[in-house]
């Protein structure tokens, strides 16, 4: 479970935006989570609502999280699909080899305090 | 949605506040850091490895072998990762190599800070400073450590023939950032079902790139590829 770690991250990191625009208050905080980060978006929700209310800073912050799709590249004519799961085969050539690209991101985007 | 900072949060919410813009990684502390080891990793001439598998794959035991075929041609050196115990670093050192062991004390996976730790222990071991191959035995677990970049040069994901085929659809992402599949205690294949040319076609469906081995240890069968493919390494590595 190493979104607990990645939680911790983000809290710290949150912490240090607050002491650089001199805030005290987190009121939301916008993550993207690709959906090949090797993140289940679940607990990393989990991780923040336990981790974030053993803060002043964060106790009331809500977490907004969006999860773009990926593309993956025909491996056969080189088409790119872009779709949350791994397609089956090309739709142009029926070629079942895909490389993906991007999807991977784990990325806070933005950050509202007061 | 709301009007002044298009974000989806509810009427009540006010805008006495600030938003920041970001636009930053969360893994981007430790990527710096896996940025600085590889630039460390390269000063001691070494070309790295993070292992990656379940637990009881079979990473020690591959390493062991290894260093029994190539230890005389080439200096290898090792950090290990597990939870608890130095064990694995103990088997290590029994081979005549320089190791150290890391445990994370709980932690599901090393991460770069770690590594960077480590490469200062092992410097200060006896060979440990000048290498030609660093693998770093990553903490048993095919979910977490995938996520973390330490700073090698190249990914290495392990399955054995009794842990299943279906570990590349199950844990894609380990597969997805490696560069190279193995699969190992293939001299166990006539006691349990495991297709090996299935499995192997499951990966390169996930990953077209991967190179992929099959190898036992014990027997070794199918290790000459593997040690090949080592030598290579060291050749190549500028």
């Amino acid at each position: 479970m190493h979104e607990m770690s990645l939680v911790q991250g983000l809290l710290t990191q949150l912490n240090e935006l607050a002491r650089e625009h001199n805030k005290e208050k987190v009121i939301s905080v916008c993550m993207e989570i690709g959906p090949l980060s090797g993140v289940v978006i679940d607990s990393f929700q989990f991780g923040f609502d336990i981790l974030a209310k053993d803060d002043v800073l964060t106790r009331d912050a809500q977490l907004i999280i969006e999860s773009p799709p990926a593309i993956y590249r025909c491996f056969g004519c080189g088409m790119e699909v872009e779709v949350v799961q791994r397609p089956e085969s090309c739709p142009d050539c029926s070629e079942t080899l895909f490389s993906p690209q991007g999807g991977d991101d784990l990325i806070l985007r933005q950050v509202e305090m007061e | 949605m709301c009007d002044a900072c298009g974000c989806d949060l509810k009427p009540e919410h006010t805008h006495d506040s600030k938003v920041i813009e970001v636009h930053q990684s969360l893994l981007a502390a430790n990527t710096a850091m896996a940025v600085k080891n590889r630039e460390h990793i390269e000063k001691m001439g070494a070309v790295a490895i993070n292992m990656i598998s379940s637990p009881g794959s079979g990473k020690t035991t591959l390493l062991e072998k290894t260093i029994e075929a190539l230890g005389d041609t080439i200096r290898i050196g090792v950090i290990e990762g597990d939870i608890e115990t130095d064990r694995d670093a103990q088997r290590i050192r029994a081979k005549g190599v320089p190791v150290i062991q890391l445990t994370t004390g709980g932690a599901c996976h090393l991460d770069a800070a770690q590594i960077h730790k480590g490469l200062h222990l092992l410097e200060k071991e006896e060979g440990g400073a000048e290498l030609d191959i660093l693998f770093i035995e990553n903490v048993g677990n095919l979910v977490c450590p995938a996520t973390f970049d330490l700073g090698e040069h190249h990914r290495l994901v392990l399955v054995s023939v009794p842990e299943g085929p279906d570990k590349p659809a199950k844990y894609p992402k380990a597969f997805h950032s490696s560069q190279v599949f193995i699969i190992t205690k293939i001299d166990l294949l006539p006691y349990f079902d495991f297709p090996v040319e299935e499995a192997k076609a499951e990966a390169l469906q996930l990953n077209p790139n991967l190179l992929v081995m099959d190898l036992s240890a014990t027997s070794g069968e199918g290790f000459d590829q593997w040690l090949d493919y080592l030598r290579d390494l060291c050749r190549k590595r500028s």
